[in-house]
């Protein structure tokens, strides 16, 4: 399963990756927006996680996007900046859920696991 | 202007001065003419006895001459023998002496000798002899007085004596009434003497004067008594002789100028001094004209009243210095108004003047100029109200200093709040990251097996620290979150009960009571239910961390008014504990972020500038009152109306 996972912090990049590849999962990692749009365009991921603040394009403009050329993908948002107003920007734009940064592990993958159900369900 | 303070003044003080003028006119004027009166009055009971006086010396005079005659050398033997001629001539001697009307010589048995008038000599012996005549035969010496002669006797002395004496009666307003039309008789002063030769009587010599049109006595009475006192021409002074009530002799005026010989007495008068015999002093009407008056009864030689002495003097001349003295009261009144007037226009402009500067002042007040002018200060009560008035101005420029200054300070602190916002906001993004990566590696550490005992306490101290910096992080977050309100209707006491439900669990462990008085009735309120339950939760937590075993929560509500905003009407919960209390240092500063009293670790020095930031947006109040070791009490105000309009506000 892979996930694409976006943000311009390589910190958070290599969190993710230590804690989603141990679950098993196929982690991508791009540092913008833009080179996420290149990623999907080559790969198909079952998953996206995007960090809400990033230098250019943020995270809403990618969720757009995303919505707009890859219907029904689902993505997590990931943000310090967890307003009402993001959440319901989120919402709005077919975001699965959303985890609050700083997170713990086992809140990400809660996040990831409860995405994923709710698609397989879904399909 | 009718109603102004100076036409007030001045109604005051032209009323005073018109009553008391007034009084003075009315008992000042009565009193004087009083006085003026009674003294007229004395003086004209004096002029009575005095004309009394000359009225008797009359009598006395014919009674005088005729004892002088009765002594002549020769007189007595003349009588005795009869001798008509001579004693004729010597009567005619005393009457032209004496200037008497009538004269006569009687025989001791009655017969007329010889008589004044034309029958002088005469023989007829059947005529009546004179009656004061016979009187001083009859008696025991000699007679002198007032006696009435009637006309058949007049006519026996001197025919033109009785046509003088007859007076035709002038009809007289108040007089008695009084069927005859003509007085025939008449009124005269006379005397009588015997004459004795040898001890035997032998006749009687007598004499007197007609008083009636005479003007001898009435006329000696007004010279030398008023002496001739003229008052706008007329005399002041008058005297009459009365036969009964019928002027005979007088020198009283008609209005045409003649003697009032034939005109009456007033009923009043006559009835008083006539028929029951008394002194009369008083003003009375004579002829046409007010008098002060006296009269006196005169009696005949046998003591019947037949007429009256009357002396009056001209009430004009009272009657005018009464009209001069009222002209100069009523003068002084009208000067005396003046000066009310005047004075009650002086004395309100100074009176008013500080009061009309003040007016002004307030004026300007009104329209904002905090320092008007006042104009001198008065030294009396106006003074103390400018001076009043000062104070209130200097503590109204102190009000608007502190509410401009408070504004600022408003406004400074939301600046403040603002930058503090963004501040945090981008602080959180930045710290979040690096903390996400904290996180995930010492979780990650954690589960590998190969870590010593030690390392493994120290990787717990980190991931412990680290859910520090992260619950700080999202305080910071959320007191700079500007959320809008989610507003629904609330009934506050369920929602403290769902509040005190929650935290039960919590007080419990601690061993914490809580009680909750709720207020009955008390109106919906459209809140943010989550936002205020945050906020009493806040409260009950901050209570909790200030006891300890065995402390006690009391938690309540009521309906009060707002400390800041007069008259608008809330409800008010007040969270109580009575804990360890705060220091007064620290109220001031209890509201500020990241302010606490708290343990490192325990508190993030956030709750309550949330909390106050919540309890703001809803348009209410935070109050606390704290005793340092008797406990705190925190008490939030919401407005029960003007939630709409403060909601409008709430971005601010």
């Amino acid at each position: 399963m892979r996930i694409l996972v976006v943000d311009d912090d390589p910190t958070v990049l290599k969190s993710c990756q230590r804690v989603l590849e141990p679950e098993g999962f196929d982690v991508c990692l791009v540092s913008s927006a833009d080179k996420a749009l290149e990623a999907m365009r080559k790969d198909d991921f079952a998953l996206l996680l995007i960090d809400v603040k990033m230098p250019t394009h943020d995270g809403i403009y990618l969720m757009r996007e995303v919505r707009r050329q890859w219907p029904n993908k689902p993505m997590i948002l990931m943000s310090g900046y967890d307003t009402t107003q993001t959440v319901e920007e989120a919402a709005e734009m077919g975001a699965a859920t959303f985890v609050p940064k700083p997170f713990t592990p086992d809140e990400l993958l809660q996040a990831i696991h409860t995405v994923m159900g709710r698609q397989e369900g879904h399909e | 202007m009718f109603y102004s303070t100076r036409s007030k003044l001045i109604a005051s003080f032209l009323g005073v001065t018109l009553l008391v003028g007034a009084v003075s006119l009315l008992i000042g004027g009565q009193l004087l003419y009083k006085a003026v009166f009674s003294e007229a009055t004395n003086r004209v009971r004096l002029d009575l006895n005095a004309a009394h006086e000359i009225y008797l010396n009359r009598i006395e005079s014919i009674k005088t001459c005729l004892n002088i005659t009765t002594l002549g050398f020769g007189f007595r033997s003349a009588v005795k023998e009869g001798d008509t001629r001579e004693l004729f001539n010597r009567i005619r001697v005393l009457a032209l002496n004496a200037d008497l009307d009538f004269a006569g010589i009687v025989t001791a048995e009655g017969k007329t000798l010889c008589r004044l008038g034309p029958d002088s000599i005469h023989n007829n012996n059947s005529e009546p002899a004179n009656p004061i005549g016979r009187l001083a035969l009859e008696g025991p010496g000699s007679v002198a007085g007032t006696v009435i002669l009637s006309k058949g006797m007049l006519v026996v002395e001197d025919p033109e004596l009785a046509d003088r004496a007859s007076i035709q009666l002038v009809p007289t307003p108040r007089a008695a009434p009084r069927d005859e039309k003509v007085e025939t008789s008449g009124m005269a002063l006379a005397a009588a003497i015997p004459v004795f030769e040898e001890g035997k009587l032998i006749g009687a010599v007598y004499g007197g004067v007609l008083l009636n049109r005479s003007t001898n006595i009435v006329d000696t009475v007004r010279d030398t008594v008023f002496q001739q006192e003229i008052y706008k021409g007329r005399s002041i002074g008058t005297a009459t002789i009365f036969q009964k009530d019928l002027r005979i002799s007088t020198n009283v005026l008609t209005p045409d100028g003649k003697r009032a010989i034939g005109t009456r007495v007033s009923q009043e008068v006559k009835e008083y001094v006539l028929d029951r015999g008394e002194l009369w002093t008083d003003r009375a009407f004579v002829v046409s004209d007010w008098y002060i008056t006296a009269y006196e009864p005169i009696e005949d030689i046998f003591g019947a009243r037949v007429g009256m002495l009357y002396v009056g003097v001209l009430e004009a001349k009272y009657a005018d210095m009464r009209k001069k003295a009222f002209t100069i009261l009523v003068l002084i009144t009208i000067a005396g108004m003046t000066l009310a007037v005047g004075l009650g226009y002086v004395l309100a402009d100074k009176i008013m003047s500080p009061v009309h500067r003040l007016i002004k002042a307030s004026q300007q007040v009104s329209k904002g100029n905090l320092s008007p002018e006042i104009g001198p200060r008065s030294r009396d009560e106006i003074g103390v109200l400018q001076s009043t008035f000062e104070d209130m101005l200097v503590s109204l420029e102190e009000r608007d200093r502190h509410r401009r200054a408070e504004a600022e300070n408003r406004l400074l602190q939301s600046e403040k709040q603002a930058s503090i916002g963004r501040l945090a906001a981008g602080v959180a993004h930045e710290i979040n990251n690096p903390l996400t990566g904290v996180l995930t590696f010492t979780r990650i550490l954690l589960r590998s097996q190969d870590i010593g005992e030690k390392n493994l306490s120290h990787l717990q101290k980190i991931a412990e620290s680290t859910i520090r910096v992260k619950k700080i992080v999202k305080g910071l977050l959320d007191f700079s979150r500007q959320t809008e309100l989610d507003r629904e209707p609330t009934d506050i006491n369920r929602l403290i009960h769902g509040v005190i439900s929650a935290m039960e669990n919590q007080a419990l462990i601690k061993g914490v009571s809580m009680k909750f008085n709720s207020a009955e009735n008390l109106p919906m309120l459209t809140l943010d239910r989550n936002q205020i339950q945050s906020v009493l939760i806040n409260l009950i937590i901050n209570a909790l961390d200030a006891m300890g075993q065995g402390g006690t929560i009391a938690i309540s509500t009521g309906i009060s008014l707002s400390a800041s905003d007069t008259g608008k009407k809330g409800v008010e919960i007040a969270v109580s504990d009575n804990g360890c209390g705060i220091p007064p240092e620290d109220l001031d500063k209890l509201f500020e972020p990241f302010f606490t009293t708290k343990e490192v670790g325990e508190g993030t020095g956030l709750g309550l500038a949330v909390s106050y930031g919540i309890v703001q947006r809803h348009g209410g109040t935070i109050r606390v009152q704290s005793e340092v070791g008797r406990g705190s009490t925190f008490t939030v105000w919401l407005p029960i109306e003007e939630q709409i309009e403060k909601d409008a506000n709430s971005g601010s």
